[in-house]
Protein backbone atom coordinates (compact mmCIF):
# COMPACT_ATOMS: atom_id res chain seq x y z
CA UNK A 1 0.00 0.00 0.00
CA UNK A 2 1.42 3.74 -0.62
CA UNK A 3 0.90 4.13 3.23
CA UNK A 4 3.55 1.88 4.30
CA UNK A 5 5.53 3.28 1.10
CA UNK A 6 5.38 6.81 2.74
CA UNK A 7 5.97 5.36 6.35
CA UNK A 8 9.39 4.75 5.79
CA UNK A 9 10.85 7.95 5.68
CA UNK A 10 8.83 10.09 8.36
CA UNK A 11 10.78 8.36 10.90
CA UNK A 12 14.05 9.78 9.52
CA UNK A 13 12.60 13.16 8.62
CA UNK A 14 10.10 14.32 11.69
CA UNK A 15 11.30 13.19 14.80
CA UNK A 16 8.68 14.69 18.01
CA UNK A 17 10.38 16.33 20.48
CA UNK A 18 8.02 17.89 23.57
CA UNK A 19 9.61 19.45 26.62
CA UNK A 20 12.76 19.65 25.76
CA UNK A 21 14.65 22.92 26.18
CA UNK A 22 18.07 24.24 25.35
CA UNK A 23 19.51 25.54 28.21
CA UNK A 24 21.53 28.67 29.23
CA UNK A 25 22.82 29.34 32.43
CA UNK A 26 23.12 33.11 33.55
CA UNK A 27 24.45 33.14 37.00
CA UNK A 28 22.55 30.94 39.11
CA UNK A 29 19.56 31.25 36.39
CA UNK A 30 18.01 28.97 33.87
CA UNK A 31 16.91 29.78 30.97
CA UNK A 32 15.13 28.25 27.78
CA UNK A 33 17.80 29.34 24.64
CA UNK A 34 15.51 28.30 21.91
CA UNK A 35 12.32 30.54 23.45
CA UNK A 36 14.81 33.41 23.35
CA UNK A 37 16.40 32.94 19.74
CA UNK A 38 13.32 33.17 18.42
CA UNK A 39 11.46 35.93 20.57
CA UNK A 40 14.66 38.20 19.30
CA UNK A 41 13.98 37.06 15.66
CA UNK A 42 10.09 38.38 16.21
CA UNK A 43 11.24 40.87 17.84
CA UNK A 44 13.71 41.95 15.25
CA UNK A 45 11.38 41.39 12.97
CA UNK A 46 8.65 43.49 14.52
CA UNK A 47 11.47 46.77 14.38
CA UNK A 48 12.73 46.30 11.45
CA UNK A 49 9.52 46.68 9.88
CA UNK A 50 8.13 48.88 12.19
CA UNK A 51 11.32 51.18 11.29
CA UNK A 52 10.95 50.72 7.44
CA UNK A 53 7.68 51.70 7.53
CA UNK A 54 7.86 55.16 9.61
CA UNK A 55 11.58 55.90 7.56
CA UNK A 56 9.74 57.80 4.95
CA UNK A 57 6.32 58.97 6.15
CA UNK A 58 4.26 60.24 3.75
CA UNK A 59 0.52 61.93 3.97
CA UNK A 60 -0.71 59.23 1.55
CA UNK A 61 0.47 56.41 2.51
CA UNK A 62 1.97 53.72 0.41
CA UNK A 63 3.81 50.27 0.77
CA UNK A 64 4.99 49.69 3.84
CA UNK A 65 3.41 52.67 5.50
CA UNK A 66 -0.30 51.27 4.34
CA UNK A 67 0.48 48.50 5.58
CA UNK A 68 1.22 48.93 9.32
CA UNK A 69 -1.09 52.23 9.24
CA UNK A 70 -3.81 49.00 8.37
CA UNK A 71 -2.54 47.26 11.34
CA UNK A 72 -2.32 50.36 13.63
CA UNK A 73 -5.93 51.15 12.89
CA UNK A 74 -6.88 47.86 13.28
CA UNK A 75 -5.26 47.56 16.98
CA UNK A 76 -6.37 51.32 18.03
CA UNK A 77 -9.94 50.28 17.32
CA UNK A 78 -9.69 46.67 19.36
CA UNK A 79 -8.03 48.75 22.22
CA UNK A 80 -11.32 51.57 21.30
CA UNK A 81 -14.07 49.00 21.33
CA UNK A 82 -12.77 47.42 24.33
CA UNK A 83 -11.37 50.18 26.72
CA UNK A 84 -13.70 53.35 25.23
CA UNK A 85 -12.61 56.36 22.93
CA UNK A 86 -11.72 58.67 26.08
CA UNK A 87 -9.57 56.60 27.48
CA UNK A 88 -7.89 54.01 25.18
CA UNK A 89 -4.94 55.96 23.57
CA UNK A 90 -2.24 55.49 26.09
CA UNK A 91 -3.21 51.58 26.18
CA UNK A 92 -2.66 50.89 22.37
CA UNK A 93 1.45 50.10 22.58
CA UNK A 94 0.39 47.36 25.26
CA UNK A 95 -2.29 46.41 23.58
CA UNK A 96 -0.70 46.46 20.19
CA UNK A 97 2.42 44.84 21.28
CA UNK A 98 0.71 42.03 22.71
CA UNK A 99 -1.55 41.57 19.43
CA UNK A 100 1.81 41.98 17.42
CA UNK A 101 4.17 39.64 19.25
CA UNK A 102 1.45 36.84 19.83
CA UNK A 103 0.98 36.82 16.29
CA UNK A 104 4.46 37.46 14.50
CA UNK A 105 5.54 34.32 17.06
CA UNK A 106 2.53 32.47 16.22
CA UNK A 107 2.95 32.85 12.17
CA UNK A 108 6.57 32.65 12.55
CA UNK A 109 6.60 29.23 14.26
CA UNK A 110 4.09 28.08 11.41
CA UNK A 111 5.50 29.46 8.98
CA UNK A 112 9.24 29.28 8.99
CA UNK A 113 10.72 25.94 9.01
CA UNK A 114 12.25 26.11 12.74
CA UNK A 115 13.56 22.77 12.83
CA UNK A 116 15.71 22.71 10.32
CA UNK A 117 18.39 24.49 12.69
CA UNK A 118 19.68 21.53 14.43
CA UNK A 119 20.34 22.52 18.35
CA UNK A 120 22.23 20.51 20.75
CA UNK A 121 18.73 20.18 22.86
CA UNK A 122 15.66 20.96 22.47
CA UNK A 123 14.15 22.58 19.31
CA UNK A 124 13.00 25.82 17.73
CA UNK A 125 9.46 27.05 17.56
CA UNK A 126 7.08 29.53 18.08
CA UNK A 127 8.07 31.72 21.51
CA UNK A 128 4.64 31.32 22.10
CA UNK A 129 4.54 27.88 22.76
CA UNK A 130 6.75 28.15 25.64
CA UNK A 131 4.48 28.44 29.12
CA UNK A 132 7.08 31.24 30.37
CA UNK A 133 5.88 33.25 27.38
CA UNK A 134 2.06 33.09 27.76
CA UNK A 135 2.52 33.72 31.38
CA UNK A 136 4.83 36.46 31.42
CA UNK A 137 2.46 38.10 28.61
CA UNK A 138 -0.72 37.22 31.45
CA UNK A 139 0.93 38.72 34.09
CA UNK A 140 1.96 41.73 32.55
CA UNK A 141 -1.86 42.06 31.38
CA UNK A 142 -2.81 41.35 34.77
CA UNK A 143 -0.32 44.01 36.03
CA UNK A 144 -1.63 46.34 33.13
CA UNK A 145 -4.88 46.24 34.49
CA UNK A 146 -4.51 46.54 38.07
CA UNK A 147 -2.75 49.45 37.34
CA UNK A 148 -5.19 50.71 35.01
CA UNK A 149 -7.72 50.41 38.00
CA UNK A 150 -5.82 52.00 40.69
CA UNK A 151 -4.57 54.87 38.72
CA UNK A 152 -7.79 55.67 37.66
CA UNK A 153 -10.05 55.17 40.57
CA UNK A 154 -7.44 55.31 43.69
CA UNK A 155 -8.80 52.75 46.16
CA UNK A 156 -11.75 52.92 44.91
CA UNK A 157 -11.12 50.02 42.46
CA UNK A 158 -11.29 47.62 45.46
CA UNK A 159 -14.86 48.66 45.47
CA UNK A 160 -15.22 46.36 42.23
CA UNK A 161 -14.82 43.31 44.88
CA UNK A 162 -17.92 44.06 46.45
CA UNK A 163 -20.01 45.00 43.41
CA UNK A 164 -22.82 43.78 42.89
CA UNK A 165 -23.10 41.90 46.37
CA UNK A 166 -19.94 41.57 49.27
CA UNK A 167 -21.61 37.52 48.96
CA UNK A 168 -19.67 37.51 45.69
CA UNK A 169 -16.56 38.33 47.14
CA UNK A 170 -14.74 35.24 47.28
CA UNK A 171 -15.17 34.73 43.25
CA UNK A 172 -14.21 38.25 42.32
CA UNK A 173 -10.80 37.55 44.47
CA UNK A 174 -10.83 34.13 42.28
CA UNK A 175 -10.82 35.83 38.78
CA UNK A 176 -8.18 37.64 39.50
CA UNK A 177 -6.25 34.51 39.33
CA UNK A 178 -8.18 32.71 37.19
CA UNK A 179 -8.00 35.94 34.40
CA UNK A 180 -4.41 34.80 33.84
CA UNK A 181 -4.05 31.46 33.93
CA UNK A 182 -7.08 31.02 31.59
CA UNK A 183 -5.12 34.05 29.35
CA UNK A 184 -1.89 32.36 29.38
CA UNK A 185 -3.04 28.70 29.42
CA UNK A 186 -5.43 29.29 26.51
CA UNK A 187 -2.46 30.67 24.06
CA UNK A 188 0.29 28.01 24.83
CA UNK A 189 -2.35 25.52 24.58
CA UNK A 190 -3.39 26.09 21.25
CA UNK A 191 0.00 27.07 19.91
CA UNK A 192 1.61 23.99 21.38
CA UNK A 193 -1.71 21.73 19.95
CA UNK A 194 -1.04 22.99 17.03
CA UNK A 195 2.23 22.47 16.28
CA UNK A 196 1.97 18.73 17.76
CA UNK A 197 -0.96 17.56 15.71
CA UNK A 198 0.99 19.09 12.85
CA UNK A 199 4.23 17.35 14.00
CA UNK A 200 2.41 13.95 14.43
CA UNK A 201 0.85 14.32 10.76
CA UNK A 202 3.79 14.97 9.45
CA UNK A 203 5.14 12.30 11.38
CA UNK A 204 2.58 9.92 9.29
CA UNK A 205 2.24 11.11 6.15
CA UNK A 206 4.56 13.63 5.50
CA UNK A 207 2.84 14.88 1.99
CA UNK A 208 0.25 17.39 1.25
CA UNK A 209 -1.88 15.87 4.66
CA UNK A 210 -1.06 18.09 7.19
CA UNK A 211 -1.52 20.55 5.00
CA UNK A 212 -5.16 22.01 5.80
CA UNK A 213 -3.77 21.39 9.61
CA UNK A 214 -1.22 23.82 8.73
CA UNK A 215 -3.80 26.46 7.59
CA UNK A 216 -6.06 25.76 10.35
CA UNK A 217 -3.14 26.39 12.41
CA UNK A 218 -2.33 29.87 10.64
CA UNK A 219 -6.05 30.72 11.25
CA UNK A 220 -6.00 29.68 15.00
CA UNK A 221 -2.90 31.40 15.77
CA UNK A 222 -4.34 35.02 14.81
CA UNK A 223 -7.52 34.27 16.67
CA UNK A 224 -5.48 33.26 19.26
CA UNK A 225 -3.34 36.80 18.95
CA UNK A 226 -6.77 38.33 18.71
CA UNK A 227 -8.17 36.97 21.52
CA UNK A 228 -4.99 37.43 23.85
CA UNK A 229 -5.27 40.98 23.22
CA UNK A 230 -8.75 41.49 22.66
CA UNK A 231 -9.63 40.33 26.37
CA UNK A 232 -6.19 42.02 27.73
CA UNK A 233 -8.06 45.11 26.80
CA UNK A 234 -11.33 44.04 27.77
CA UNK A 235 -9.72 43.87 31.25
CA UNK A 236 -8.22 47.13 31.31
CA UNK A 237 -11.40 48.62 30.15
CA UNK A 238 -13.09 47.02 32.89
CA UNK A 239 -11.08 48.39 35.40
CA UNK A 240 -10.89 51.73 34.70
CA UNK A 241 -14.79 51.82 34.22
CA UNK A 242 -15.50 49.44 36.49
CA UNK A 243 -18.76 47.79 35.88
CA UNK A 244 -18.33 44.28 36.83
CA UNK A 245 -19.22 42.79 33.58
CA UNK A 246 -17.44 40.13 32.53
CA UNK A 247 -16.20 39.40 29.18
CA UNK A 248 -15.20 36.03 27.81
CA UNK A 249 -15.44 34.00 24.10
CA UNK B 1 2.72 -0.55 11.01
CA UNK B 2 0.37 1.56 11.29
CA UNK B 3 0.22 1.11 15.92
CA UNK B 4 3.98 1.04 15.86
CA UNK B 5 4.44 4.22 14.17
CA UNK B 6 1.42 5.45 16.98
CA UNK B 7 3.18 4.42 19.76
CA UNK B 8 6.07 5.74 18.42
CA UNK B 9 4.47 9.16 18.16
CA UNK B 10 2.92 8.75 21.41
CA UNK B 11 6.53 7.54 22.90
CA UNK B 12 8.42 10.47 21.45
CA UNK B 13 5.40 12.90 23.19
CA UNK B 14 5.98 11.19 26.64
CA UNK B 15 9.50 12.22 26.57
CA UNK B 16 8.70 15.07 28.61
CA UNK B 17 10.30 13.71 32.16
CA UNK B 18 13.86 14.38 31.68
CA UNK B 19 14.98 17.73 32.55
CA UNK B 20 11.88 20.13 32.46
CA UNK B 21 9.27 19.20 30.76
CA UNK B 22 6.39 21.00 28.93
CA UNK B 23 5.39 23.47 32.17
CA UNK B 24 9.05 24.73 33.12
CA UNK B 25 9.17 28.05 34.85
CA UNK B 26 12.07 29.43 35.34
CA UNK B 27 14.26 32.88 34.48
CA UNK B 28 12.59 32.82 31.21
CA UNK B 29 9.58 33.93 32.18
CA UNK B 30 10.53 37.30 34.09
CA UNK B 31 13.26 38.08 31.15
CA UNK B 32 10.56 37.65 28.44
CA UNK B 33 8.37 39.90 30.94
CA UNK B 34 11.46 42.84 30.93
CA UNK B 35 11.86 41.92 26.99
CA UNK B 36 8.18 42.07 26.38
CA UNK B 37 7.96 45.77 27.48
CA UNK B 38 11.31 47.16 26.50
CA UNK B 39 9.31 46.21 23.33
CA UNK B 40 6.43 47.57 23.77
CA UNK B 41 8.88 50.91 24.80
CA UNK B 42 10.67 50.24 21.63
CA UNK B 43 7.58 50.05 19.08
CA UNK B 44 5.71 53.23 21.02
CA UNK B 45 8.79 55.44 19.96
CA UNK B 46 9.28 53.66 16.69
CA UNK B 47 5.76 52.43 15.51
CA UNK B 48 2.50 53.87 17.66
CA UNK B 49 3.83 57.42 18.05
CA UNK B 50 4.73 58.58 14.58
CA UNK B 51 2.43 56.63 12.84
CA UNK B 52 -0.89 57.52 15.35
CA UNK B 53 0.54 61.23 14.59
CA UNK B 54 0.71 60.99 11.36
CA UNK B 55 -3.00 59.39 11.24
CA UNK B 56 -4.30 62.15 13.70
CA UNK B 57 -2.96 64.55 11.27
CA UNK B 58 -4.55 63.44 8.32
CA UNK B 59 -8.11 62.58 10.62
CA UNK B 60 -7.14 66.78 10.68
CA UNK B 61 -6.05 67.73 7.04
CA UNK B 62 -9.15 65.83 5.94
CA UNK B 63 -11.96 67.26 8.07
CA UNK B 64 -10.73 70.18 7.80
CA UNK B 65 -10.52 70.10 4.21
CA UNK B 66 -14.00 68.77 3.98
CA UNK B 67 -15.48 71.76 6.19
CA UNK B 68 -13.74 74.03 3.18
CA UNK B 69 -15.15 72.35 0.73
CA UNK B 70 -18.29 72.42 2.35
CA UNK B 71 -17.88 75.63 2.68
CA UNK B 72 -17.11 76.71 -0.85
CA UNK B 73 -20.27 74.03 -2.11
CA UNK B 74 -22.20 76.33 -0.05
CA UNK B 75 -20.83 79.35 -1.58
CA UNK B 76 -21.17 77.99 -4.99
CA UNK B 77 -24.73 77.30 -4.34
CA UNK B 78 -25.51 80.54 -3.30
CA UNK B 79 -24.30 81.92 -6.32
CA UNK B 80 -25.54 79.59 -8.80
CA UNK B 81 -28.97 80.85 -6.56
CA UNK B 82 -27.97 84.42 -7.11
CA UNK B 83 -27.50 83.92 -11.03
CA UNK B 84 -30.71 82.12 -11.39
CA UNK B 85 -32.42 84.49 -9.62
CA UNK B 86 -30.72 87.63 -11.93
CA UNK B 87 -31.25 85.18 -14.75
CA UNK B 88 -34.77 85.21 -14.44
CA UNK B 89 -34.66 88.96 -13.47
CA UNK B 90 -33.27 89.69 -16.29
CA UNK B 91 -35.66 87.44 -18.46
CA UNK B 92 -38.85 89.15 -17.04
CA UNK B 93 -37.55 92.49 -17.43
CA UNK B 94 -36.34 91.72 -21.07
CA UNK B 95 -40.18 90.24 -21.75
CA UNK B 96 -41.20 93.76 -20.40
CA UNK B 97 -39.12 95.95 -22.56
CA UNK B 98 -40.51 93.29 -25.63
CA UNK B 99 -43.66 94.53 -24.46
CA UNK B 100 -43.19 98.03 -24.32
CA UNK B 101 -41.24 98.16 -27.91
CA UNK B 102 -44.25 96.08 -29.53
CA UNK B 103 -46.73 98.31 -27.84
CA UNK B 104 -44.67 101.38 -29.28
CA UNK B 105 -44.26 100.28 -32.51
CA UNK B 106 -48.22 99.18 -32.63
CA UNK B 107 -48.97 102.51 -31.62
CA UNK B 108 -46.48 103.92 -33.82
CA UNK B 109 -47.62 102.11 -36.90
CA UNK B 110 -51.39 102.80 -36.28
CA UNK B 111 -50.25 106.19 -36.00
CA UNK B 112 -48.19 106.01 -39.49
CA UNK B 113 -51.15 104.36 -40.54
CA UNK B 114 -53.86 106.85 -39.52
CA UNK B 115 -51.66 110.10 -40.81
CA UNK B 116 -51.13 108.32 -44.33
CA UNK B 117 -54.75 107.57 -44.51
CA UNK B 118 -55.72 111.23 -43.64
CA UNK B 119 -53.01 112.65 -46.05
CA UNK B 120 -54.32 109.96 -48.71
CA UNK B 121 -57.88 111.58 -48.04
CA UNK B 122 -56.44 115.13 -47.91
CA UNK B 123 -54.59 114.11 -51.44
CA UNK B 124 -57.88 112.85 -52.68
CA UNK B 125 -59.74 115.95 -51.44
CA UNK B 126 -57.74 118.36 -53.23
CA UNK B 127 -57.15 116.44 -56.60
CA UNK B 128 -60.87 116.10 -56.31
CA UNK B 129 -61.80 120.06 -55.89
CA UNK B 130 -59.31 120.45 -58.47
CA UNK B 131 -61.00 118.22 -60.84
CA UNK B 132 -64.33 119.82 -59.92
CA UNK B 133 -62.29 123.29 -60.86
CA UNK B 134 -61.18 122.20 -64.34
CA UNK B 135 -64.07 120.69 -65.23
CA UNK B 136 -66.15 123.98 -63.85
CA UNK B 137 -63.48 126.00 -66.06
CA UNK B 138 -63.75 123.65 -68.79
CA UNK B 139 -67.49 124.02 -68.96
CA UNK B 140 -67.06 127.73 -68.81
CA UNK B 141 -64.90 127.99 -71.79
CA UNK B 142 -66.85 125.46 -73.82
CA UNK B 143 -69.53 127.41 -73.34
CA UNK B 144 -67.79 130.75 -74.35
CA UNK B 145 -66.45 128.60 -77.02
CA UNK B 146 -70.49 127.41 -77.42
CA UNK B 147 -71.88 130.32 -77.59
CA UNK B 148 -69.33 131.48 -80.00
CA UNK B 149 -69.94 129.18 -82.40
CA UNK B 150 -73.43 129.83 -82.37
CA UNK B 151 -73.21 133.33 -82.38
CA UNK B 152 -70.81 132.34 -85.89
CA UNK B 153 -73.37 129.98 -87.06
CA UNK B 154 -76.45 132.30 -86.50
CA UNK B 155 -74.13 134.97 -88.11
CA UNK B 156 -73.47 132.66 -90.63
CA UNK B 157 -76.88 131.53 -91.15
CA UNK B 158 -78.17 135.22 -90.87
CA UNK B 159 -75.56 136.44 -93.29
CA UNK B 160 -76.68 133.86 -95.74
CA UNK B 161 -80.19 134.95 -95.17
CA UNK B 162 -79.18 138.05 -95.77
CA UNK B 163 -77.34 137.64 -98.59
Amino acid sequence: MALTMLMIHPLVLAKLEVGQHLYWQIGGLKLHGQVFLTSWFVIGTLLLVSFLATRNIQRIPSGLQNFMEYALEFIRDLAKNQIGEKEYRPWVPFVGTLFLFIFVSNWSGALIPWKLIHLPSGELAAPTNDINTTVALALLTSLAYFYAGFSNRGLGYFAKYIEPTPILLPINILEDFTKPLSLSFRLFGNILADELVVAVLVLLVPLFVPLPVMVLGLFTSAIQALIFATLAAAYIGEAIEGHGGEEHE
Amino acid sequence: MMNFVWLLAVEAAETVEEGGGLFDLDATLPLMAVQFVLLAVALNALFYKPLGKVLDERDGYISANQVDAAERLAKAEAIAKQYQQELGETRRQAQAVIAEAQQEAQKIAAQTVAAAQQEAQAQREQVQRELDEQKSQAMATLEQQVDGLSRQILDKLLGSLAA
